[in-house]
């Protein structure tokens, strides 16, 4: 780390730190001195600048180092934390609200044998949780910040063989508040043994206005012949801010189906590593981010083909609107070892205004020599003809502009496993648009 | 119903006109065919009449019902009552094609301040038409146009007529790409739709569409500018002489 390179974080970082941990789970012992240690790095590398690499096109230090105070327990009404309840019926949740679980709405009693879904505070009492939690050191800022921070989160266990029948959701509520800034630091752990199976749903909701800022670690790992579906949506609003950062290992012959929506917020940060440690894993990665007004989405995800035989495909899309930036940075290492590796890599964007930017970067690093590698990126506008198509036929201008962006978008809206999580994301994705209130028939059908 | 008088239409940004003041008048009910050679300015007229941008209007008037047609946005030109078939359909990937008649037509009833269309009318309306003009019932629900073949495409496009319903149609080739069965039905769709209140205006190059659909009148456009008008033998005359033979004794 290079301190000089970042900015020193505000002073009430350390007044909260000092006045907080205890108070924070395993803070009055256990944890405390993984706490300690994580603070004082992250206050020493501090916040990083532009002049890092990893964050060369976003400028975080404007939404991270400004006097936070630690979100704390809020009421909040059960109508707006159904709107995104998902999974449908059967599914089981956990609840966030400012990073605390709220025993309240969560809903994750009955498991089946083998299924174990742990509050992350009581669960620091075991002390192989708190070795999984400490063993994530990638030494970055915001995961050392998490470290000293967290106030709760989840961790997920799926015993071997064990195939969950129902989808799992984590719901993290940021609620935004008049009186001041709040930041949480929720962390999520799951590991499925050989041979297990989960679907596991995320969503990100930002409630109410004011500034909120949510920096998630999620440690994940995937036995030997396990699958793992992951569908994460975000839907953020003016203030909400989201960094998140997956590290995820898969053992072999694992599957991974993941699908993303960065739908709003001043800033997303999705920065996810992978890992394919066994041979012949299998991952794929959806993503869709639609940044507009003055929203800024950064994707930074990085595959590391560790061992022979395995595939990876990355397909993102963004839509830009306003002043509205995007950023894909997709990195594919091939290891040595890594041969007859399948990885691939694809991103398509529309720029609907002058104003918006997309900046995307792929990079392939290749150390083995039979592989089959590709990656493109494409930047367009909408097509007229296609436009005067549908205005020929009584479509509104935009209403016709609409379906051609979610047209695009759609291509990955439409991966998500839960229909719930779909169907969610489609009614955000309609809601961002300018003629996407003609496009509620798509909801019906 | 529709009145063009001495239309002069460019390129946008271009110097040459395509269009050199072109005149004609079609009645409700009427049935126009016009015809003439590769590049004389059938699919320009077609396209201005849709509203299509890219072309600059330089003279001329376009009337519509009582409406100044050249006023009006593509959409609300569809509201009004026309729809142009397309020479080239477009593609629309991730727009389900029943969707969109769905999406199109409630636009247009809106428009109008009508309701939208109840979900069980209009499938039982769609599945009705689509039989008519023989699109299968799969393309009905895959992605408008995309993949299609050329034949299917154009079926499409009476399809879409079929539904809307609109007071002027303008077939701007629909006869290109068809084999000799897919003609006969694309015809009978068209016939089917014929009506005293509604008109139609067929481009196309073949007698053989216009033995289906019988015009009332004929007309050959060459150079920007219609040359010649008459009734339906015309177009015998031009599968026998050819524009040349025509023209030139028209000169
Ligand atoms: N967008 C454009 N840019 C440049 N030239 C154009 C454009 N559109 C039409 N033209 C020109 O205008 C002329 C008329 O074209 P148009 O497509 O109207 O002909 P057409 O009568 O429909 O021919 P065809 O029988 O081959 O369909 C052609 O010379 C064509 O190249
Ligand atoms: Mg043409």
């Amino acid at each position: 780390m290079n301190a000089v390179r970042n900015h020193p974080p505000v002073q009430a970082f350390h007044d909260l730190f000092s006045a907080g941990k205890t108070g924070l789970p395993g803070g009055d012992g256990p944890l405390l001195g993984l706490r300690e240690t994580r603070f004082a790095r992250f206050a020493d590398a501090g916040i990083p600048s532009q002049r890092t690499e990893a964050w060369k096109f976003t400028n975080v230090a404007r939404h991270a180092n400004v006097p936070m105070a630690l979100g704390g327990h809020v009421q909040i009404g059960a109508s707006e934390l159904s709107a995104f309840f998902c999974g449908g019926h059967l599914a089981r949740r956990m609840i966030f609200v400012n990073g605390h679980v709220s025993r309240d709405f969560s809903h994750v009693r009955g498991l089946p044998e083998g299924v174990s879904v742990r509050v992350l505070a009581d669960a620091v009492d075991d002390g192989e949780v708190r070795e999984r939690i400490a063993a994530f050191d990638d030494g970055r800022s915001f995961t050392d910040l998490n470290a000293a921070l967290m106030q709760s989160g989840a961790v997920i266990d799926v015993a071997d063989g064990v195939h969950v029948a129902f989808p799992l959701q984590m719901l993290f509520a940021a609620v935004g508040s008049q009186r001041a800034a709040t930041m949480n630091h929720p962390r999520l752990l799951v590991r499925l043994g050989r041979g297990a199976k989960l679907h596991l749903i995320e969503t990100h909701a930002a409630l109410q206005d004011g500034s909120t800022f949510t920096n998630l670690v999620s440690q994940i790992e995937l036995g030997d012949e396990a699958e793992l579906i992951h569908d994460r949506l975000q839907a953020g609003r003016d203030g909400s801010v989201l960094l998140s950062k997956a590290d995820m290992r898969l053992g072999e012959r694992s599957r991974l189906r993941q699908t993303l929506a960065s739908l709003g917020g001043a800033l997303v940060r999705n920065e996810s590593t992978l890992h394919l440690d066994g041979t012949f894993a299998d991952a794929v990665m959806n993503g869709a981010f639609m940044p507009t007004a003055r929203e800024h989405v950064d994707n930074a995800i990085c595959v590391h083909h560790r061992q022979p035989d395995c595939h990876s495909d990355q397909f993102y899309k963004g839509v830009m609107d306003g002043y509205g930036r995007g950023v894909f940075a997709g990195r594919i290492v091939v290891h040595e070892d890594a041969q007859r590796t399948n990885a691939f890599q694809t991103n398509n964007n529309l720029l609907l205004s002058d104003d918006a930017e997309i900046d995307s970067k792929p990079e392939l690093e290749i150390y083995a020599d039979d592989v089959k590698c590709s990656h493109g990126a494409t930047c367009g506008d909408l097509d007229e003809q296609s436009l005067f198509y549908l205005r020929s036929r009584g479509i509104d201008a935009d209403t016709a502009r609409s379906i051609l962006v979610y047209a695009f978008a759609g291509e990955v809206i439409e991966r998500f496993a839960d229909e719930g999580t779909r169907r969610l994301a489609m009614q955000h994705v309609f809601a961002r648009l300018a003629g996407g209130g003609g496009l509620s028939g798509m909801l019906e059908g | 119903m529709l009145k063009i008088d001495n239309l002069e239409v460019a390129v946008e940004g271009g110097d040459d006109t395509i269009l050199k003041g072109l005149t004609l008048e079609v009645k409700p009910g009427e049935v126009h065919a016009i015809m003439g050679p590769n590049g004389s300015g059938k699919s320009t007229l077609a396209y201005v009449l849709a509203g299509r941008d890219g072309y600059e209007v330089r003279g001329g008037s376009v009337t519509f019902g009582d409406e100044d047609l050249l006023e009006l946005e593509p959409e609300e030109r569809a509201a009004a009552g026309l729809f142009l078939a397309m020479q080239y359909p477009v593609e629309i990937p991730g727009v389900a094609n029943n969707y969109f008649l769905r999406q199109a037509m409630n636009a247009i009833r809106q428009a109008r301040g009508e309701k939208d269309i109840p979900a069980g009318e209009f499938i039982k309306k769609l599945k009705e038409k689509a039989a008519l003009v023989g699109v299968r019932e799969e393309l009905l629900k895959r992605d408008v146009n995309s993949g299609f073949s050329g034949g299917e495409k154009k079926r499409n496009e009476i399809l879409q007529m079929a539904m809307l319903e609109p007071k002027l149609c303008i077939l701007d080739e629909t006869d290109s790409g068809l084999d000799i069965d897919a003609l006969r039905t694309v015809a009978d769709g068209v016939n089917a739709l014929r009506d005293p209140s509604r008109s139609m205006v067929v481009i196309t190059h073949y007698q053989r569409l216009l033995d289906h659909i019988v015009p009332d009148v004929v007309h050959v456009l060459a150079n920007g500018r219609i040359r010649r008008t008459g009734g339906k033998e015309l177009a015998q005359e031009l599968e026998n002489s050819g524009y040349e033979g025509i023209l030139g004794e028209a000169a």
